[in-house]
């Protein structure tokens, strides 16, 4: 009791002297250094180390009050600030050294609480210590508790593992033992599992019966040399070496709190045996991927010379480890398991094995084959769950990959026969988007027939996914060959049996039967879904790839879309689809330009076919005609209806029913635009915007509503003549004068 | 820039190249021909009697036949090798002893005291020098109460093999790749899963159920009738089920001359064809087709019953039996080779790729 009033004493003259301390060394930065090398001398704590470590052998504990108040002190200081590996050196050697005996002994290994690091040298001396000195149990046990705690912080881990064999033979201490294996757990290397200790542990096993720790660390061994042992862990027993580290814990982490330090992990973490779902009994687990095993039966020549050198994959627990090991890593015994980390799947992504992917294909097929195709336990039907995780992983990967696997290919083409249309939609869509470029001649049979059929029988969100998925299938296809064709133009000197031979041409026929496949589906799609315009969205979409192939994607094609689609986006009633049909007009004409300068300027070039620029000049006249001159019917146009059946219908002015104002998905704007321009006017004349003035405003006024479309196309399609003819003309007589002859930009493409 | 041929490298075609290894260059893509090309033979040469006791160990052939075997289909093994098969004894034992006793470890090689796994070369059974010889895994184990010297007793028995495997498909895989796509197991559920998994981890392979489908229990029941010229298969046994309520099962017996008499006339019309080439005797689908036919035309003319409105579930004559379940015995060993040649085709079939 006296002493630690004395000892609350001088803290405060402490702090005193402190803050005297603190006035003073502004003065002076010299005296200031002497001060503190003399106060540290005076430190109380540092004379307290000293005592501990200076403390003659043999020295009696019992009513020691010296030992007491330095013990205190230490105390103080542990607890609050944590130790300094020095002092953490000089108390642990005091304690292990049982210089005053055993009493002390716990009390100091129990304020062991590193402020830092632990150095591991004092581990090792300490470790060296329990075979000298008879601890008792308790004490010994406190230890190794102690040990496990601050693993962590051990600065470096060398020199224990060199001495893996020494702490090895703590083994048969039956009390020792599950620390002794869970520190093993902890320094184990491939090069420490032994014949003869895997005997040692299997004695132990014999004597001890079935300990978990035993178990865990033999399966440790079985990770890297699993052709000296085997075993498995039941479930009940999966949770991890038991937590160790009640003493320290809760000061410990106070301590790093205080010290702004990064909180160690708690190791009980480091162990992991295997991952907590729980896998639902099945009778066939297909769909389960197969966890991350080592190779058991290795080559016999290989084994001597290099499967030293080599880590399994299981073994890579960080991206850093992968980047340091990547030329040695070993294989997983089953491929299929490297789908189920992101880090294998990052080494999955430069293997170059044969073997290893055929491998990885045998295993995916074999699984999607049994779950969707044979069914042999009620299939994806019966465990949608299950189906569902698997495909979605299964995309991840392939996401990820930026490509598909062969036997997944080979199972779509077989699946798309048996399927429904409405199982796992979005999965098996996702996957059949991923499908490689197949020749033109197989294509049908393999794709579109089975679509075909599909397509056809399902719901209007069916044939918007296809299209949508369909789309991707052709970006992916049109991006695999602006990738590698740019490629071959760096390096043309390729091994030639490496190297898949698909002739340009070849591509092209695939590409084009895709896309005219595409076009036959939104013709008759839309005419069965009444022209519904989530499916034009769709098509629309497609067709925003399909016409900038040359430019974007450096492929020599042009393919226009068919009738039944470019109508019945222009007549739709949104304003949305028309201002899209006409960015697709634009883009088609920016690459049908920029094709006709390359074959002029390179000669040869491609060719693009007389018909390709008939379609598209039909096209672009039906639209500047209707849109622009007010002239829905002038003599070549595709729509034609005879003139009495017209006046039949008792529409006036027929012809102009489609241009920008009357068209019905802008008569709106008109409206809109009318009230603005003319506010004070009762009845509303839409014509009166077709004289040249309110005209360009209408069209600045549509622009900026946010068709940017529409402006791409009348800026680039429709001459400027046009307009200045337009000048002072008297609206619609006038235009309709022009819309004889359409004023297009010229050239017209041929 | 765009002319020839575009050559494409890195990596996709690591990916595309495996497949393409695999079934050679039918297609630059990689494109599996799995769905033009891999059909069942829709011609098989006779069953010809064979002394296969020339070739195979009598002692190897009392365990073949006479025992109903569990069909399985299997991918490829990985690196499998038939010069190991000792540490494979090994390390089956181990691992049967380890998930036999969950949660206790156990020495690879160690002496194991309950369970004796052996691998062993079943020679002769290949047929063609594309075929891996056959591979029988044998468990033996002590009863619990045995006497020291009572010798130990097999518990599970079962073989890998392929016979008259597919030469193109057994060709195209790359070297580590042991093609052995027939399973049959014989023994207690657990070992044989156990067995599996074992395999699985081991050789990278997948294992399957094999049933055997409608066309080839309809190609057994041929081909046992085709047999009955050399060999007595005293009859020709099919049981159908009927799908009514309640369920019907129709268990349907024919003498063996006279359903040889109906096999032989369904042979006449293509009689000629066969009879240029008189040693080797093939059989077209057409004529099982058309012998079931009869079968069944004859039975509906007695019962009014239409078997094709059915399924065949079962075919068994004295030379074995076949059930749709994937379930088959041999009771004769004359005619083992082609049964199983049979089944190898079915297993191939089921190949992921």
């Amino acid at each position: 009791m006296a002493t630690q009033l004395n000892l609350s004493d001088s803290d405060s003259s402490d702090l005193s002297d402190q803050s005297v301390f603190t006035r003073r060394s502004n003065r002076s930065l010299r005296i200031a250094e002497q001060e503190r090398r003399k106060k540290e001398e005076e430190d109380p704590f540092v004379l307290a180390l000293k005592y501990f470590s200076e403390v003659e052998a043999g020295t009696p504990a019992t009513g020691n009050d010296e030992l007491e108040n330095n013990l205190v002190r230490v105390e103080k200081v542990a607890f609050s600030r944590g130790l300094s590996p020095e002092a953490i050196s000089v108390m642990l050697d005091f304690a292990m050294s049982l210089r005053m005996g055993s009493s002390p002994c716990a009390r100091v290994l129990k304020c062991l609480l590193p402020a830092s690091v632990v150095p591991q040298e004092a581990v090792v001396r300490a470790i060296v210590w329990l075979t000298v000195r008879k601890l008792p149990i308790s004490t010994q046990v406190l230890f190794m508790k102690w040990v496990l705690t601050v693993f962590d912080m051990i600065d470096a881990k060398d020199k224990l593992r060199a001495i893996y064999g020494f702490i090895f033979s703590f083994v048969t201490d039956e009390n020792l033992c599950p620390f002794i294996c869970h520190l093993l757990y902890l320094l184990t290397r491939k090069e420490n599992v032994r014949v003869f200790r895997v005997r040692k542990l299997l004695e132990q096993q014999s004597k001890l019966g079935r300990q978990p720790y035993l178990l865990y660390l033999l399966s440790l061994y079985k990770v890297f040399c699993p052709e000296l042992v085997t075993l498995s862990i039941p479930s009940r027993m999966k949770s991890g070496f038991k937590n160790h580290i009640s003493p320290w814990k809760s000061a410990l982490i106070a301590v790093q709190k205080r010290n702004d330090m990064q909180v160690a992990s708690s190791i009980s973490l480091a162990f992991a045996v295997r991952d907590k779902t729980a896998s639902r009994k099945r009778k066939h687990a297909h769909l389960d991927l197969p966890s991350l095993n080592p190779v058991t039966i290795k080559e016999p020549q290989a084994a001597q010379s290099s499967s030293r050198k080599l880590v399994p994959m299981q073994q890579i627990q960080s991206f850093a480890q992968l980047l340091q090991n990547m030329h040695r890593i070993e294989l997983p015994a089953q491929m299929g398991s490297l789908l189920g980390s992101s880090l294998a799947l990052q080494y999955l992504d430069c293997v170059q094995d044969e073997s290893a992917l055929l491998r990885l294909n045998f295993w995916l097929g074999y699984t999607l084959h049994e779950e969707f195709l044979f069914c042999s336990d009620g299939g994806a039907n019966k465990n949608p769950e299950e189906a569902l995780q698997f495909l979605n992983r299964l995309l991840s990967v392939q996401h990820f990959l930026q490509e598909g696997f062969n036997s997944s290919d080979a199972f779509m083409y077989k699946f798309l026969n048996v399927w429904d249309g409405s199982l796992l939609r979005p999965q098996i869509l996702g996957l059949l988007s991923n499908i490689p470029v197949i020749p033109s001649s197989q294509i049908k049979t393999l794709l579109f027939d089975p679509l075909m059929q599909l397509f056809f029988t399902s719901s209007l969100f069916f044939k918007c996914g296809l299209i949508e998925c369909l789309n991707h299938m052709l970006l992916k296809w049109l991006t695999w060959h602006s990738a590698y064709a740019l490629e071959d133009d760096l390096d043309i000197s390729l091994n030639s049996h490496t190297s898949i031979n698909i002739t340009l041409s070849g591509f092209k026929d695939s590409v084009m039967e895709l896309v005219h496949f595409v076009g036959r589906l939104a013709s008759v799609g839309l005419q069965l879904e009444d022209c519904h315009s989530l499916l034009l969205s769709f098509i629309l979409d497609f067709y925003e790839t399909v016409c900038d192939t040359f430019l974007k994607f450096g492929l020599p094609l042009v393919v226009m879309p068919p009738p039944g689609v470019f109508y019945p986006a222009f007549f739709a009633a949104d304003p949305v689809s028309v201002d899209r049909l006409a960015f697709i007009m634009h883009r088609y004409k920016v690459n049908l330009t920029s094709a006709k300068r390359q074959e002029k300027v390179t000669e040869q070039g491609f060719h693009i076919s007389r018909q390709t620029f008939r379609e598209f000049n039909r096209y672009q006249v039906f639209l500047v005609n209707c849109l622009w001159n007010s002239n829905m019917c002038y003599p070549e146009a595709d729509v034609r209806l005879s003139d009495e059946l017209l006046a039949k219908s008792g529409v006036p002015q027929f012809s102009t029913r489609f241009d920008l104002i009357h068209h019905p998905a802008f008569v709106s704007y008109a409206l809109d635009f009318h009230h603005k321009c003319w506010p004070g006017r009762k009845d509303t004349d839409l014509n009166s915007i077709k004289q040249s003035k309110p005209w360009n405003w209408y069209l600045e006024y549509l622009f900026t509503q946010g068709f940017d479309g529409l402006k791409d196309f009348v800026q680039n399609s429709i001459n400027q003549r046009v307009m200045m003819a337009g000048d002072g003309c008297d609206n619609v007589t006038q235009s309709q004068k022009l819309g004889s002859a359409p004023h297009i930009k010229q050239p017209l493409l041929s | 820039p765009h002319s020839g041929v575009v050559k494409r490298r890195s990596k996709s075609q690591s990916y595309r190249r495996s497949i393409r290894t695999c079934f050679g260059v039918a297609s630059g893509l990689g494109l599996t021909p799995a769905l033009t090309a891999r059909r069942m033979n829709t011609s098989r040469k006779a069953p010809r009697s064979q002394n296969i006791t020339e070739k195979v160990k009598p002692e190897h052939l009392e365990l073949l036949v006479k025992t109903e075997w569990q069909l399985s289909y299997v991918t490829p093994l990985y690196q499998f090798r038939h010069t190991q098969l000792k540490s494979y004894s090994r390390q089956l034992s181990a691992f049967i002893a380890a998930e036999k006793q969950e949660g206790l470890a156990v020495e690879v090689g160690g002496l194991q005291n309950t369970f004796k796994v052996s691998f062993s070369v079943l020679q002769g059974l290949a047929e063609t020098s594309d075929d891996p010889e056959t591979v029988l895994i044998q468990v033996q184990s002590k009863p619990m109460f045995a006497r020291q010297e009572d010798p130990p007793k097999t518990v599970w028995c079962g073989w890998l093999s392929c016979i008259n495997g597919n030469p193109e498909y057994l060709q195209s895989l790359p070297k580590d790749f042991t093609c052995l796509p027939l399973f049959c197991s014989k023994g207690a559920e657990d070992l044989s899963s156990l067995v599996k998994s074992w395999l699985q981890r081991t050789f990278d392979c997948c294992f399957g159920p094999l049933d055997i489908n409608q066309t080839t229990l309809q190609w057994l029941a041929a081909l046992w009738t085709n047999c009955h010229m050399e060999t007595n298969i005293q009859n020709l046994k099919m049981i159908w089920t009927l799908p009514v309520l309640p369920p019907l099962q129709v268990t349907y017996t024919v003498d063996s001359d006279d359903v040889l008499d109906l096999w032989r006339s369904t042979r006449e019309s293509s009689a000629e064809k066969s009879r240029e080439a008189e040693d080797e005797v093939c059989i077209d689908f057409s004529e099982v087709t058309r012998f079931m036919q009869g079968l069944m035309s004859h039975f509906y003319r007695h019962f009014r019953v239409d078997l094709s409105a059915g399924e065949l579930n079962q075919v068994s004559s004295a030379l074995g039996s076949a059930k749709v379940n994937g379930k088959i015995k041999i009771s004769s060993s004359r005619y083992l080779i082609s049964i199983f040649s049979l089944l190898t085709e079915c297993a191939l079939l089921k190949m992921p790729i």
